[in-house]
């Protein structure tokens, strides 16, 4: 690991830390996603296996995060350890929302309009090859700050999905962008739960705040209820058969424009289609991509 | 883990079956012969699936680790990297690779279990070592792509779907990770195959559906060639000949 100079910690992730560095030889700036083994004598975490394999496999798409190698070292206690090598991004869509939270200025429209049709077009890659993200939140969404270019990343809890789509152990989203099938206990969850999620952040770049920061899983599905209205057989055919399913409070759907004020008529409409309760009715990445919201993105330079 | 062939890693590491079939300077020296670099693999294969058995985990596993174990020998030579070590660290490393991680030390048990021999028993600190010369070998590709998912929608689309059929074609995608199809041709081909002789055998005439599914027959009908030929070669296999390549493997130089 003599190639690389360590410049500074820039995260602590859910497996190890990270640091940016420089490589010696070419001076670029990378990211080193650290990774200890043999801590409890089982070698390679599989998260962290399945993130490279996903990774390899993702190949070089502009929107998903990459990496540029695999690297064995040891540290000072002569433990074998696993750097990977990422591009290195300056900050993540978390950071960026809060940047403008604490000025009080809004995301121009413009740039939630290219974040978003960027995000869509990596969550199609994704899934145009089999893998669903499973976790998207803005703090797995890598940005560079200069040019608003987004990447995924985080693929950790990533896993190529086979059909028919069946039985994913359900504790794996971060609540907040957890779709309702997913909180309801399905087991048999595809693509449409990472549109939810895309959906959650559409709306949290537009008004700053989180769409529904619920705190445990009943109150996240009661955010969920309380603005969407509170599903039954005839919108969500099913849903009471999902084995999380209780008798609910009943509230109606209010518009959407009450919780996201300040997104056009076409952008409502997307956000509609993103945050739909049947998950085969939501909208895809790729359907997203061609939404009349996106209409005046300059689609060929991102 | 399954997802796109077509753009995946396996499909752009697909070798010709010359590049396969190379036994490594090393293990040259020691006068290991092509037939017998095929044999070890070939027991290295079943040793695998014998291992399996005894964790529990699915067949997707097995054929995992056996096609990392395959490709892992066109890059090492097995004098270095022993094949009774490199073996079941591909089961471990495939186990977590396809979701169903088996713990080190369970491998150890078994292997202890199986082999009375001291020679070719590891502990954990063994496979952990070699699971990171493993993945460097592998350059960390491990999704692999497998003929079963094909298989089961082609036997069903051909009409053969019954409980006689099922068994048998399976059994057969079962034997090609034997040999190194796998590193060679791409599943849905092995698939095929496995179907082709499926047919001949149960002498249904698929000729028409084979047609119409837009591939090259020649490339199924070698494939089937080889599976047939490696059946008939096997009856010449005795554990003299097993016994033989595995001691001048363990010959020193």
């Amino acid at each position: 690991m003599d190639a690389f100079e360590k410049l500074e910690k820039v995260g602590e992730g859910t497996y190890g830390k990270v640091y940016r560095a420089r490589e010696k030889a070419t001076g670029k700036i990378v990211a080193l996603k650290k990774t200890r083994l043999h801590e409890d004598d089982e070698g390679v975490p599989p998260t962290t296996l399945r993130e490279v394999s996903i990774l390899r496999m993702l190949s070089r798409d502009p929107h998903v995060v990459r990496l540029l190698d695999v690297k064995q070292g040891q540290n000072k206690e002569g433990k074998t350890v696993l750097y990977l090598v990422f591009e290195y991004m300056d900050t993540d869509l978390k950071k960026f929302i809060r940047s403008f939270r604490q000025t009080g200025e809004i995301i121009p429209a413009k740039t939630v309009k290219s974040l978003m049709y960027q995000l869509c077009k990596g969550v199609a890659f994704c899934h145009g090859h089999g893998i669903l993200h499973r976790d998207l939140k803005p703090h797995n969404l890598l940005m560079d700050r200069k040019t608003s270019m987004l990447k995924i990343a985080d693929l950790g809890l990533a896993r190529a999905f086979t059909l028919p789509i069946k039985k994913y152990t359900h504790e794996i989203l971060t609540l907040w962008y957890r779709a309702p099938e997913v909180l309801l206990g399905s087991t048999h969850y595809s693509t449409a739960v990472d549109m939810w999620s895309v959906g959650c952040i559409f709306a949290e770049l537009v008004t700053k705040q989180a769409l529904f920061p619920g705190d445990s899983e009943l109150q996240q599905l009661l955010h969920i209820f309380r603005l969407l209205g509170t599903p039954n057989e005839e919108i969500w055919p099913g849903v009471s058969a999902l084995v999380n399913w209780h008798e609910y409070p009943q509230w109606n759907p209010q518009s959407l424009s009450s919780a996201v004020p300040n997104l056009d008529e076409n952008g409502l409409d997307l956000l509609s289609q993103m945050l739909q309760y049947e998950p085969s009715k939501r909208i895809s990445a790729k359907k997203a991509m061609e939404h009349p919201y996106f209409d005046d993105v300059d689609k060929n330079r991102l | 883990m399954a997802a796109n062939f077509w753009t995946s890693s396996h499909y752009k590491q697909l070798l010709d079956q010359e590049e396969v079939d190379v036994v490594q300077p090393l293990d040259r020296e020691k006068g290991i012969t092509l037939e017998e670099f095929k044999l070890i693999k070939m027991q290295m294969a079943s040793y695998i699936s014998k291992l399996a058995q005894h964790v529990k985990v699915r067949q997707r596993v097995v054929a995992t680790a056996v096609t990392y174990m395959r490709r892992f020998y066109t890059r090492k030579s097995m004098t270095e990297y022993d094949p009774h070590l490199v073996a079941p660290t591909c089961l471990y490393l495939a186990s977590k690779a396809e979701e169903s991680t088996v713990q080190a030390r369970l491998l150890a048990f078994y292997i202890k279990k199986i082999y009375a021999d001291e020679k070719y028993r590891y502990e954990v600190k063994d496979i952990l070592e070699m699971e990171m010369k493993i993945l460097e070998a592998l350059n960390y590709y491990l999704v692999v792509f497998h003929p079963y998912r094909s298989l089961v929608q082609l036997l069903q689309d051909v009409g053969m779907n019954d409980m006689n059929m099922i068994p048998f074609a399976w059994g057969l995608a079962n034997d090609t990770y034997k040999m190194d199809l796998i590193l060679v041709h791409p599943p849905h081909l092995i698939a095929l195959a496995c179907i082709y002789i499926a047919s001949v055998y149960r002498e249904k005439d698929n000729t028409a559906w084979f047609e119409e599914l837009r591939v090259d027959m020649n490339v199924v009908k070698n494939i089937s060639m080889e599976i047939l030929d490696f059946y008939e070669n096997q009856r010449m296999i005795t554990e003299d000949r097993i016994n033989a390549a595995f001691s001048k493997l363990a010959s020193k130089p």
